[in-house]
């Protein structure tokens, strides 16, 4: 029975140690499962992060529900100076308005916008497609179907925004993410798909059209969508930290600075080389009217395509 | 050659072979732990790998997956609970063979299976890699459907007394794979309006109910010797004799696996239930299966374990990752600097070959580490039963909750628990729940995705291409088999009543 009382003490040990931990550690929550495109850039920011605090931080990966789950977590720690969401675009700027949540654009103290990576139009490289007038009239021939990483993403909405305002013929098949939706434009069973640079550079893609506001560094031979002569759009991948509301302002300030140090930091700077992250600081106040202007973009585009009434 | 003989010598360092003997060790006792799973056990070992080396760290992982892969096996057979969904297939025959005492004979035959399904997917990605994954990419949504069809025959397979049982255990599975959000619109399902629903049931949590929670409500429920011992664990691995006898259920079980394995939201568990369906139809022992014959155990364990290398094949040769397991392992390969894509084999070639000699070093570790972590788990199980079972219950919960971090879940571990354990005394088996909820999203995603795809054209559907319209005949030429055989079968019977009768009266 030795073996057993020993393992007993060690648990609770164990359980102890935690409790006592956890009143003074920073809680860094990731509303996606671990390893996940989300959780790399999250859990590279946190040790510097925490360096630049001086504080020990831990991530929790909160997972579900197109990642409201852990976004609704943050919004109801009202008060507590301790817990932060590393927070995806989807989650903060279109989910509130598709789902009855408990949480809106008014329910955080922000901090700071990390990263930002426009959204290209791509096509598979083995189509014949070399432009857009191609792919509208290829599309005018035989309706053409275009990819997303689930319903409400970003990809489905850019594109949605697009058959909207242009002449393109072009109807919506979700997939369970990336992965999948790159698997079927590889064979062929969708032929249209909007995402970021990441993706662009690691699939065989042709950039059709950027979804910015200028032409993108690298890509200068890939127009904007304006410069096709449709209405000017924008859409991007971007991560931003935010905060439960009622924390001091003080506290605000250090976690944006922090942030700020952390993405002006080496180690970042290279992380984000590799994984093609695009890094964008935005300070709390920016940040802010950025997200309420997209959640408000994004309500209207969903609006325009009939995805909410 | 000269980059092969490199990447040699990157996958024989100490660091990586240290890292190959800890990461394979702890994945086969994580997986041996109903609930702790290949995902949870990656989630533990990811931020150890950070300081690493990339081919350490790799190999750390490596070794965690197809450890884990393996070591579900260990307590299916053992006490009827599998370690990771990947191994439910494993105790339809495992835990029969225990009952019979044949327990190192089952562990054995699941040791060496998962060692050759390991093995033979390694040669696979290494040879057929770009060419496989080529034919890979024409499974679009209608062709994946077909296959999940053809999986979801399995559970008539596994229903032994009542095909009606098993069907409703099925779908009440299918069911619950249905809570939560839409796969399609987005719009909630079966949540009754209740927020915590919404994110809907994920398969750990219904495994760790189905399996280990209702079997230990069974063991607590009996009435012979509550103090019972499990049995000693002991691992016989099988001649050579044995193992020729049987080289076509290997072979053929692993060749399933490693197709399986590359295509896109597949992944082991369905691999197994697929192989298992398959030997059903084809062994030549097939009448003794579910009783506790080799067959089973060898279609379902080479076949879950030669997931494990084919499921680099898209990761690899298109950059794209197969399921969980290999999103999170590419994830770790961009926190080291590269980015999978369709130019990792040209521009990585040397990782890549180091990755590939990892594979084998971690399937022949694997084989000389089962011996001592059986040992362990024979260790462990010396205690009384009522230890081991609550330590069950306790790793179980833990499993539970780390998949999502989600207080939900442990709420839905407990609950099927207790309807497990009232299906299980009605007579209703449990396995079919499970398959149902393994398959359950991919056959709805792919069904409504390809009448999307269709504009809801039902006959376009069927006549797609020349690889769906094959496996749907294969899928019709089944159910007439079944129900073919089930019909012969009964008039024989009926026969027999008839002739016992009229001996009877005589």
């Amino acid at each position: 029975m030795k073996p057993m009382r020993h393992s007993l003490a060690l648990m609770v040990l164990a359980g102890a140690s935690h409790t006592a931990q956890a009143q003074e550690t920073l809680e860094i929550i990731v509303p996606f499962a671990a390893g996940g495109a989300t959780d790399i850039v999250a859990r590279s920011f946190e040790p510097i992060f925490s360096e630049q605090l001086g504080v020990t931080s831990v991530i929790r990966n909160l997972a579900g529900a197109s990642a409201t789950v852990g976004t609704s977590e943050v919004a109801k720690s009202e008060g507590n100076p301790n817990i932060i969401g590393y927070e995806p675009a989807g989650a903060l700027s279109i989910q509130p308005s598709l789902k009855d949540l408990s949480y809106g654009p008014d329910s955080f103290t922000y901090i700071c916008r990390t990263t930002s990576n426009p959204m290209f139009l791509m096509v598979s490289k083995s189509s014949d497609i070399e432009d857009f007038d191609q792919l509208i009239a290829a599309s005018q021939e035989q309706p053409l179907l275009y990819g997303s990483s689930g319903p409400g993403t970003l990809p489905q909405l850019a594109v949605a925004a697009l058959v909207g305002e242009s002449d393109l013929e072009a109807s919506h098949i979700p997939y369970s993410g990336s992965g999948p939706a790159m698997n079927a434009l590889a064979g062929n069973e969708i032929q249209i798909m909007a995402d970021t640079e990441t993706i662009l550079e690691n699939y065989d893609l042709r950039p059709l059209a950027v979804f910015a506001h200028h032409r993108i560094e690298g890509y200068e031979d890939v127009p904007t969508i304006s410069e096709l002569g449709l209405p000017e759009m924008e859409f991007s991948v971007w991560q931003g930290l935010v905060a439960p509301k009622g924390i001091s302002d003080e506290r605000k300030t250090q976690y944006s600075e922090a942030c700020q140090a952390t993405l002006e930091s080496d180690r970042f700077k290279s992380f984000a080389e590799n994984a093609k992250a695009g890094i964008a600081y935005l300070g709390p106040d920016e940040f802010e009217s950025f997200v309420k202007e997209r959640f408000e973009a994004n309500k209207q585009v969903l609006r325009d395509t009939g995805l909410l009434d | 050659m000269d980059i092969i003989l490199a990447a040699v010598g990157d996958a024989f360092t100490w660091q990586a072979l240290l890292a190959i003997v800890v990461g394979t060790w702890a994945g086969i006792i994580i997986g041996g732990l109903p609930g702790l799973g290949s995902v949870v056990g990656l989630t533990i070992f990811l931020p150890f790998t950070f300081g690493m080396d990339t081919i350490t760290g790799m190999a750390l992982l490596i070794g965690v997956y197809c450890g884990s892969v393996y070591g579900g096996s260990i307590t299916a057979i053992l006490i009827n609970t599998p370690g990771t969904p990947q191994s439910a297939a494993t105790t339809f025959d495992g835990y029969p063979m225990t009952q019979q005492g044949r327990i190192g004979e089952a562990l054995g035959w699941a040791t060496f299976a998962s060692f050759f399904g390991g093995v033979l997917s390694c040669v696979i990605l290494i040879f057929c890699a770009p060419q496989l994954a080529k034919f890979a990419v024409n499974f679009g949504s209608i062709e994946v459907f077909a296959l999940i069809c053809l999986a979801m025959m399995c559970i008539v397979g596994v229903s032994k007394d009542s095909i009606m049982k098993g069907l409703v255990c099925g779908m009440i599975g299918f069911f619950l794979s249905m809570v939560g959000a839409d796969p399609i619109t987005g719009a909630n399902r079966f949540t009754f309006g209740s927020y915590a629903l919404s994110s809907g049931l994920t398969l750990i949590p219904v495994v760790v109910g189905a399996f280990a929670l209702s079997e230990i409500f069974m063991r607590f429920a009996s009435r012979d010797d509550p103090g019972a011992k499990i049995p000693e664990a002991k691992l016989r691995f099988p001649r050579l004799g044995e193992w020729f006898k049987r080289v076509i259920e290997l072979v053929r079980g692993s060749l399933i696996g490693s197709f399986i394995g590359a295509l896109p939201g597949t992944g082991a568990a369905a691999a197994a239930f697929i192989s298992y369906a398959t030997a059903q139809k084809l062994s030549p022992r097939r009448e003794h299966m579910g009783q506790g014959e080799p067959d089973g155990i060898i279609a379902s364990e080479s076949s879950n374990n030669a997931v494990t290398g084919s499921s680099f094949i898209p990761t690899l040769a298109l950059g794209i990752p197969g399921d969980v397991v290999t999103a999170m392992m590419m994830g770790a390969m961009v926190i080291h600097g590269i980015t999978p894509g369709v130019r990792l084999m040209v521009d990585q070639a040397q990782t890549v070959y180091a990755l590939f000699v990892v594979l084998i070093i971690v399937n022949v570790a694997m084989l000389i580490l089962s011996k001592p972590s059986i040992g362990l788990f024979r260790y462990l199980f010396r205690l009384h039963q009522g230890y081991v079972m609550a330590a069950i219950v306790m790793f179980s919960f833990i499993g539970a909750a780390t998949v999502r971090g989600n207080p939900l879940d442990l709420v839905v571990a407990a609950v099927t628990g207790i309807l497990a354990y009232a299906l299980r005394r009605a007579g209703y088996p449990l396995a079919p729940l499970v398959i149902g909820m393994v398959l359950g999203p991919e056959l709805e995603s792919s069904l409504r995705r390809g009448l999307l795809i269709k504009n809801g054209d039902f006959l376009g559907f069927f006549t797609h291409s020349g690889i769906s319209m094959a496996l749907f005949s294969l899928l019709a030429l089944f159910i007439v088999w079944t129900v073919w055989s089930s019909l012969t079968q009964w008039r024989q019977s009926s026969a027999n009543a008839r002739r016992a009768e009229s001996d009877a009266s005589k």
